[in-house]
């Protein structure tokens, strides 16, 4: 089954749809191959564990000027304004909502799921594990990359 | 006046939520934001407050031990507490409703969904 047809796909597709266009009012799109970061230095990254009942992590990397844009836009201030913590609080915020969402839409309903507290990173994105699913997306051109990492989410594809 | 505890280690869902309570006419209620549950436990008792809305994943104090807390407190039984998180489905639903909360909202929040969840609270 081509990869963009699995129900972990479908599910985080639709969780990064529905947090990026409620909470930041932006589209994101799918790409058909990896769009690559205008310089790695520039990209800010968070991710976040999972645990229970498949234990893994998930990612998610964005050019940090397109970060700050929306920073900007969600806060009501100008970009010159938007500080370094409103900058990680957003994407980690974004991250929390968007693990969530995916986590519902992929296991059964009976079961529950825990989250971690989300870590940053600026600077290059880190390498992918081997069995990594990935996502790539974009918001207004730019390359929005999201990682899952950890051999329990394919267990849900069928 | 109403006065609303919110309770979020992020300053971007704190924000998000007073929106939402602004547009749903809940602007003038006095608003107080806290980091995680004990503040948040600290906030509730400091003086008479009318709802707490709380995150469920939060350092510190989580909004399970909160909720557990307000409803153990003689004080703080009868404070209507909301859950807005990342971190729910059905199941764990289930769970926060069997301690006592009101409602077990799904980030990303939305002014309806707020609504709906706070109909009997707006009609005070």
């Amino acid at each position: 089954m081509p990869h963009q047809e699995t129900a972990t796909y479908k599910a985080m597709l639709d969780a990064t749809r529905q947090t990026f266009e409620n909470m930041a009012f932006v589209e994101v799109t799918e790409q058909s191959e990896e769009l690559a970061f205008e310089s790695p230095t520039h990209a800010t990254w968070v991710s976040i564990l999972i645990h229970d009942p498949l234990q893994g992590e998930v990612r998610i990397a964005l050019p940090s000027a397109l970060l700050t844009n929306m920073t900007a836009d969600m806060f009501g201030i100008e970009i010159e304004e938007v500080s370094e913590s409103q900058h990680q609080d957003i994407i980690a915020e974004m991250l929390n909502t968007l693990a969530g969402l995916f986590m519902t839409n992929l296991i059964p309903e009976d079961q529950t799921y825990q989250l971690g507290l989300p870590e940053h990173g600026e600077g290059p994105v880190p390498e992918n594990e081997e069995n990594a699913i990935v996502w790539n997306l974009q918001i207004e051109g730019e390359p929005l990359l999201i990682v899952a990492n950890g051999n329990g989410f394919s267990a849900y594809n069928n | 006046m109403k006065r609303i505890v919110i309770a979020d280690d992020s300053a971007t869902a704190r924000m998000f939520i007073r929106r939402c309570l602004d547009i749903i006419g809940l602007g003038d209620a006095e608003i107080v934001e806290a980091e995680h549950g004990k503040e948040a436990l600290a906030a509730a008792k400091a003086a008479p407050t009318d709802l707490l809305l709380s995150d469920l994943n939060m350092p510190v104090m989580d909004g399970e031990t909160l909720l557990k807390w307000v409803k153990a407190s003689p004080k703080l039984s009868d404070l209507p507490v909301v859950i807005i998180t990342s971190a729910g489905n059905p199941a764990k639903e289930k769970e926060l409703l069997k301690l006592g909360a009101l409602k077990v909202l799904n980030k990303p929040v939305a002014p309806p969904m707020l609504m709906d969840a706070l109909a009997s609270f707006l009609d005070d």
